[in-house]
């Protein structure tokens, strides 16, 4: 179990424009390690530009994001600490489930034979020769899901991992994010599906036209609503809009 | 990275299909330009009982001579007909666009600069991957260009007039060559990350260059700095060392390897500065 004091990941007045458009507007969070963290916010909000600034992915414009206390781009080894799936995408419809683990295996500098281990852990092992054209939109989140673990990182950063997911997988998911976190592991996990944010999250972010406007402990944060994360969230993003 | 850029490429139809085509392209144009051509010109084909071809074509293809068996060497397509550029090119460059312009259409490249926070190493591995994917298919094509001219002497009679030390600076040139064009392909992919627009460039590139060559010479020959385009480099460099042409392969070949270098270079900048 990770112990350490040092967040997992830490972003410090994170500011990113394109064009004439701020995108994300001096956002700060913290993600400890044993924590859920859910990301919440409507479209366009930011959530996905801060989490590819998190990831180095998008240069931001000011602030500074840290990984482990180290900026991502000074990781040794990224794919051992930090694991990502940000839309499902990277996946060529021509390759088999099995040859985009490889691929991403080797690029990760993780052996093979962490590909069978990951295709078991995620359900995906009897449709691993098949070529990913064929895959459902939940196969394609689970075969993203299993790149990400390839390297048994101990962070690690989801953009709307339940799209496409059946009920079952849904269930899968939040077993596995709970017990990531509770062997230490850190998530941050945006989604639109507050019920499930509810179910997993220890805390949550909540982004609106790129600012924070709440963040905390899930259940302080909706005790005025009598925990219904709906009725705050709703709330909370109607209020931010009208400020705008 | 090398290892995953290496099975990207292997892994996906696109690239085989290029290097298929570049295979069977060269393989066709040989064949025409080293024995169907040089058959007609000497009358060993007759077409209907009509000799008139060979009067026509009589002397230009003269299998038995140097120049020709030189010429007819060359990795880059089109036999003895120089000046024109064939499959060949085009399945290289296509490899090296691809190499790229994949990543970018099925957003591959967000993994690799997920596991490569230094993106020089994506460009890293990319260049060593194209570099083996093109080897290979050069290989490919020397191994056809050498068949069909040997097919080509021992049918007609004629006796081989290059030396093996000919053939084989012929051959390492060529497939030096071919590699830088498959480069020059993965920089262009690299900077334009669009497939359609990297093969719109790459036509564009074997189409538009030798059309400029063209024109040039009717108005009144060729100046220097044409002669140091692309695809002319790469001609040039596969020229006969003892030609006495103006631009010498060895000169072509490092003016070829500065532009190359340069293209990567641009790439290698725009993939640093570039947020996915």
């Amino acid at each position: 179990m990770n112990t350490s004091p040092t967040p997992a990941i830490a972003a410090v007045g994170l500011r990113k424009s394109y064009q004439d458009v701020v995108a994300v507007h001096d956002v700060s969070l913290a993600v400890p390690h044993g924590r859920v963290v859910g990301l919440l916010g409507p479209n366009g909000a930011g959530k996905t530009t801060t989490m590819r600034m998190l990831l180095g992915l998008a240069r931001a414009d000011a602030g500074e994001a840290l990984i482990d206390g180290v900026p991502f781009r000074d990781l040794d080894h990224p794919a051992r600490t930090i694991g990502a799936v940000l839309d499902a995408g990277g996946l060529h419809p021509a390759r088999t489930g099995r040859q985009h683990l490889r691929i991403a295996a080797a690029m990760a500098g993780v052996e093979d034979g962490q590909v069978d281990r990951v295709l078991a852990e995620t359900g995906m092992a009897p449709a691993a020769d098949r070529p990913i054209r064929g895959y459902s939109l939940g196969m394609r989140q689970r075969l993203a899901l299993a790149a990400a673990l390839l390297g048994e990182p101990s962070i690690l950063v989801l953009d709307e991992p339940a799209n496409g997911l059946d009920p079952t997988g849904i269930r899968w998911l939040r077993d596995r994010l709970r017990a990531f976190a509770a062997d230490g592991g850190a998530v941050l996990v945006s989604s639109h599906l507050l019920a499930e944010i509810a179910h997993v999250a220890d805390d949550a972010i909540v982004i609106a036209h790129g600012r924070v406007v709440a963040s905390g402990d899930l259940a302080s944060l909706t005790a005025a609503y009598g925990g219904d994360l709906e009725s705050f969230y709703l709330d909370l993003t109607a209020t931010a809009m009208e400020v705008r | 990275m090398f290892r995953a850029e290496l099975l990207k490429m292997t892994t996906v139809g696109a690239t085989k299909v290029a290097a298929a085509v570049g295979v069977l392209g060269l393989l066709t144009t040989q064949l025409v330009f080293v024995w169907l051509l040089p058959a007609l010109s000497s009358g060993a084909i007759v077409i209907d009982g009509e000799p008139g071809i060979a009067a026509e074509l009589g002397g230009v293809f003269d299998r038995a001579s140097f120049e020709f068996q030189y010429s007819a060497l060359s990795l880059l397509g089109g036999g003895a007909s120089a000046g024109s550029l064939g499959f060949s090119v085009i399945a290289v460059l296509a490899i090296g666009v691809l190499a790229a312009t994949t990543d970018y259409r099925f957003g591959g490249i967000v993994g690799a600069a997920l596991a490569s926070p230094r993106r020089g190493r994506i460009l890293g591995g990319k260049i060593s991957a194209t570099v083996v994917v093109t080897a290979a298919t050069a290989v490919a094509y020397a191994i056809v260009s050498v068949g069909v001219l040997l097919a080509s002497t021992i049918a007609s009679g004629v006796d081989l007039a290059l030396g093996w030390g000919d053939v084989l600076s012929e051959m390492s040139r060529g497939i030096a060559v071919l590699i830088l064009l498959g480069l020059l392909g993965l920089a262009i992919g690299v900077l334009v990350r669009s497939q359609l627009a990297g093969f719109l460039i790459l036509i564009g590139l074997v189409v538009i260059e030798p059309i400029m060559h063209a024109v040039l010479q009717i108005v009144g020959g060729a100046p220097i700095w044409a002669q140091f385009l692309p695809l002319a480099l790469a001609q040039a460099s596969l020229a006969d060392p003892g030609s006495g042409a103006v631009l010498s392969p060895v000169i072509a070949l490092v003016a070829f390897v500065a532009i190359v270098g340069a293209a990567l270079t641009a790439a290698w900048v725009a993939l640093r500065r570039r947020d996915f």
